[in-house]
């Protein structure tokens, strides 16, 4: 079964290096998505797995079968490597008809025609595309173009399936909904699954684990949660989540046994470490990291504020708050309208409040935060 | 009520003039009407009247005099079997034309598409250098493939002097190969070569790599996926200059006019349609017929342009849907890499620039390939040559006439580059603003209307106008030339102005209108701007087109208002071939330094409009 696995791939476009010695590998049965800003090397990392793209550097292997290597100077065709590619625009032959365009793979696989009749009505059906058959791709909607996709990508049923931001050309809702059926399609189909995304949402919601890139290097290679609740810096803390993490500047004034005393503008805190990954020192810049949904507005709270802003969507209202100096944003649960300029109290009581290193930006603990 | 309806109907006419797209559109429809459509009409009528009293005794019919009615010239030219006329004047010329276009089509197509191939598709070496010297033989006149030639494969068996084939290597080949059908195609052929190689390599520039690259994951091989996905994609750019290089060949005249010649009486009698035209518009006996042959031209080009508006408009034509085109995977053309780049290079090179050297080369010899006869009197000689009935005919740096001929086709290529160039603007933005409007897309089919007349045909409607009542002030005026050249050359400005315009959104023109800023200001300091090298290539490409050109002009100038282009073809008719060898090379070094001058300073360049 398909395991695919990176070492050392790096590819260079002449000076600049689009990806930076990466390290991964992709269990079977995996969901992955590469996620990133754009420009940050995730299509060019898939573009490598697939074949489409020569990395400078290092190996690749899928399954059992090593189809690339560097050194050694292997580099096998696409079309050998038994995998499914989905384009960011479809890439749908305009000249072919939908069934052509579906039928074309399971051709070039030498299937006799009932079979190929057969498996493209079958996923004609899957896909909920039946009536289009025997149309043009310029006669279809965005949403059923990506579908035709979908079928065609999927018909010689690939082992391996790789998809380039395939959702981004759709509407709000047709998205949403595209996201469901992707997920059901990874499990009915028992394949493995690489995504490419820049929205951290479709990546959070979609994938097994995460690969978070920023300008080639690898960030964060982990499950969707251990991202959001562990980041591994600033900024994948920052790129995951909405609205955003809160970010406090402050400098560590002293330690009292294993906790720390920070001052943060005019705030004084103290900082209690549930795991550590890092030193802590006095005089040390940090950054505290404060998910907006562990701030609570409550009738009496330690940190006192005043509304700056509220936004309510109904199910939950995100509100910020003015604190001295900082700006704090809160998610809570429901529909509040709070008037601009009321005074609130808050309240931090969770274990799961990062502390960064502002000079390394690298996570050095996670814990507890207590004002003073 | 009335008055209120008056009153509503002036104030509707009012606001609609007061946009000045609906104006421009109104104007150029009028424009268009006279320089365009009543033209055309007069040309339709002269092949159904008399024109003057020599046809009148020309046909000899009882009531036929000067501007009567009649089908004279239809019946006869496609008709008579009397001395086989029809089969002689029209049809044999016209079926040896159609192949001569067809067999320039494969050579243009085949080799230009090919050479667009390499130059998008593959990893090849030298790309930047191959494509700007490929685009060489477009930007010079139309004949100088022909000269070249001439100039290459003429040798002494055929008693037509010695060519660089000859001088160097003692081959003869045998007439077919240096005069008629053959020759005529492969100039045509090589000269409408960059013409395909822009349009093709354009579609394959701009379509989707991701097509290409979906159907090797779906494990299609190589010439599969050329034969069912690359193929039919560009199909429809293929058809598109296959047709166009269709209908400008049938109707090159200055191609046949320089490879038609048959020294010894070998039955090697190639005569084209155009040339067959301009005899007989020539002589004052059949003028009509010489109109016959104009229209059956256009009615051609107006056919194949139809056929490909069908082509390129089915359903399943090429749908634009934008993705990450940028990362193309260049084919890895492995070993072969070099060799070819060095195949091509010799081609290209040997196609763009051997001819400069063959025309330097015969402007400067007295017998053809004997370097003994080296002479530089066809360019500086202030003394008449022996045998030339022409008292001017003297060195051409030193001749009056050369001088102020190219000094009126300079004036008159800067006046219609101005002239066309903005009304193609204008027309763009017209047709731009008022996107899907009739109006406009029928101002804007009417501006494309005289690129589909054959050059020739063109020159024969403004003829016929020159002599009709009331419009003989034109005859032979530069004012007319001028006019001419404007309104053939509007169409590459017309459409590379709108195609710049249609890259605008309308938000861009809106917000300015939004802050008070007037027409004029918002065209020269919004609008151009942004597209500049695009409208710059809008203005050079008629000043380019009109610096080289000869068919449309050479039945319209006097002897008062001979261009360099008609001086050149004077020059060849009488056998002075140094001499227009020499014009020849001056023309192309001008075009050339204007040309890259203009690129230098704006970025605009020849290859961003389509041309004929």
């Amino acid at each position: 079964m398909p395991k695919i696995i990176l070492e050392n791939v790096t590819k260079r476009f002449d000076k600049f290096v689009a990806v930076d010695n990466l390290n991964m590998v992709i269990e079977d049965r995996e969901f992955i998505t590469l996620l990133g800003p754009s420009g940050c090397g995730k299509t060019t990392t898939l573009r490598m797995i697939a074949g489409l793209e020569t990395p400078t550097e290092g190996r690749i292997t899928i399954g059992d079968q090593v189809v690339f290597d560097a050194n050694e100077g292997i580099n096998i065709s696409p079309s050998k490597r038994d995998i499914g590619f989905l384009f960011q625009n479809y890439a749908l032959w305009p000249h072919m008809t939908v069934y052509q365009n579906i039928a074309f793979g399971l051709e070039n696989l030498k299937w006799s025609k009932e079979a190929i009749r057969d498996r493209v009505a079958e996923m004609l059906a899957l896909l909920k595309i039946e009536q289009f058959e025997k149309r043009y791709p310029s006669e279809l909607s965005g949403g059923q173009q990506q579908r035709v996709a979908i079928a065609r990508t999927l018909a010689p049923n690939p082992k391996v399936l790789f998809m380039d931001e395939p959702l981004s050309n759709l509407d709000a809702k047709l998205r949403l909904e595209m996201r469901t059926e992707l997920k059901r399609l990874h499990t009915d189909n028992d394949s493995t699954f690489v995504y490419v995304t820049h929205d951290q949402l479709e990546a959070m919601t979609l994938a097994t684990r995460i690969c978070l890139m920023k300008v080639g290097v690898l960030q964060q290679y982990a499950p969707p949660l251990e991202v959001y609740n562990n980041p591994a810096n600033l900024f994948v803390a920052d790129f995951v989540g909405s609205p955003t993490m809160n970010f406090i500047e402050g400098v560590i004034d002293q330690t009292e046994g294993e906790d720390v005393r920070i001052s943060a503008g005019s705030l004084k805190l103290r900082y209690h470490p549930v795991s550590k990954s890092g030193s802590l020192t006095p005089g040390q810049k940090v950054v505290l990291g404060v998910r907006p949904e562990f701030i609570k507005i409550e009738e009496t709270g330690a940190l006192k504020g005043k509304v700056y802003s509220t936004l309510p969507s109904g199910m939950e209202t995100i509100v910020k708050v003015e604190l001295g100096d900082i700006m704090l944003t809160s998610v809570i649960f429901g529909g509040v309208d709070f008037e601009v300029n009321t005074p609130v109290a808050m309240n931090i009581t969770t274990e799961h409040i990062a502390l960064f290193d502002a000079e390394s930006r690298d996570q050095v603990a996670m814990g507890a935060l207590e004002h003073v | 009520m009335s008055q209120l309806n008056k009153k509503r109907t002036a104030n509707n006419v009012k606001s609609y003039l007061s946009k000045p797209a609906n104006l421009i559109t109104i104007l150029f429809l009028v424009i268009l009407i006279l320089t365009v459509v009543i033209p055309l009409f007069t040309l339709l009528i002269g092949s159904f009247k008399v024109n003057g009293n020599q046809e009148a005794i020309y046909i000899m019919q009882e009531g036929v005099e000067d501007g009567s009615f009649t089908f004279h010239h239809w019946t006869e030219l496609l008709t008579s079997k009397e001395f086989d006329y029809a089969s002689i004047k029209f049809w044999t010329p016209l079926a040896q034309s159609a192949l001569m276009a067809l067999l320039a089509c494969v050579v243009a197509v085949g080799f230009g598409g090919v050479v667009a191939w390499f130059i998008t598709r593959s990893d090849l070496p030298g790309k930047k250098f191959i494509s700007t010297v490929f685009v060489f033989p477009y930007i010079m006149p139309s004949w100088s493939m022909a000269m070249f030639w001439e100039n290459f494969f003429k040798n002494t068996s055929i008693n037509a002097g010695m060519g660089i084939l000859q001088s160097v290597t003692g081959i003869c080949v045998p007439e077919s190969m240096v005069y008629g059908l053959v020759p005529c195609a492969m100039s045509l052929g090589l000269h409408y070569a960059p013409f395909a190689y822009i349009l093709i390599g354009g579609i394959l520039r701009n379509m989707d790599a991701n097509l290409e690259e979906a159907a090797t994951v779906l494990k299609a091989s190589r010439a599969k996926i050329l034969r069912k996905v690359t193929l039919p994609i560009v199909f429809p750019a293929l058809v598109s200059t296959v047709l166009l290089v269709f209908s400008s060949s049938i109707s090159s005249f200055t191609v046949p006019f320089f490879l038609n010649k048959s020294s010894i009486n070998s039955g090697n009698n190639f005569i084209s349609i155009s040339v067959q035209m301009r005899s007989l518009i020539n002589t004052g006996f059949t003028k009509g017929q010489g109109y016959v042959i104009a229209i059956v031209l256009m009615i051609f080009s107006i056919a194949i342009l139809t056929l490909n508006n069908w082509f390129t408009g089915k359903r399943k034509s090429f749908t634009t849907v934008t993705g990450k085109s940028g990362q193309v995977s260049l084919v890895k053309l492995g070993k072969a890499r070099k060799p070819i780049a060095i195949i091509l290079l010799i081609i290209t090179a040997f196609f763009a620039i051997v001819p400069l050297v063959s025309f330097a080369m015969e402007s400067l010899l007295e017998v053809p390939g004997d370097w003994s006869t080296f002479t530089l009197r066809y360019w500086i000689s202030t003394e008449p040559f022996e045998g030339s009935n022409k008292g001017d005919t003297i060195g051409i740096l030193m001749s009056k006439t050369m001088w102020q001929a190219m000094g009126r086709s300079l004036l008159l290529a800067a006046l219609v580059s101005v002239f066309a160039g903005t009304f193609g603007l204008l027309i763009g933005y017209a047709v731009a603003s008022k996107r899907g409007s009739k109006l406009a897309t029928l101002v804007s089919n009417m501006a494309f209307l005289p690129y589909l007349i054959p050059s020739m045909s063109f020159g024969a409607v403004y003829l016929a106008l020159s002599y009709t009542k009331g419009f003989t002030w034109l005859d032979g005026s530069f004012f007319l030339l001028f006019m001419v050249g404007t309104i053939k050359f509007m169409p590459f400005a017309s459409r590379t102005g709108t195609s710049a315009m249609m890259q605008l959104s309308g938000e861009i023109e809106e917000a300015a209108i939004i802050m008070g800023v007037p027409w004029r200001r918002r065209m020269t300091k919004v609008l151009f701007p942004i597209q500049k090298s695009s409208f710059i290539s809008g203005y050079l490409l008629p000043f380019i087109s009109c610096m080289r050109e000869m068919s449309l002009f050479v039945l319209l100038a006097a002897s008062y208002t001979t261009l360099v282009t008609t001086l050149l073809q004077e020059y060849s008719r009488t056998g002075l071939t140094q001499a227009s060898n020499a014009i020849n090379l001056l023309i192309i070094v001008v075009v050339l330094i204007i040309q890259f001058v203009v690129n230098k300073l704006t970025g605009a360049s020849i290859d961003k409009g389509v041309g004929g």
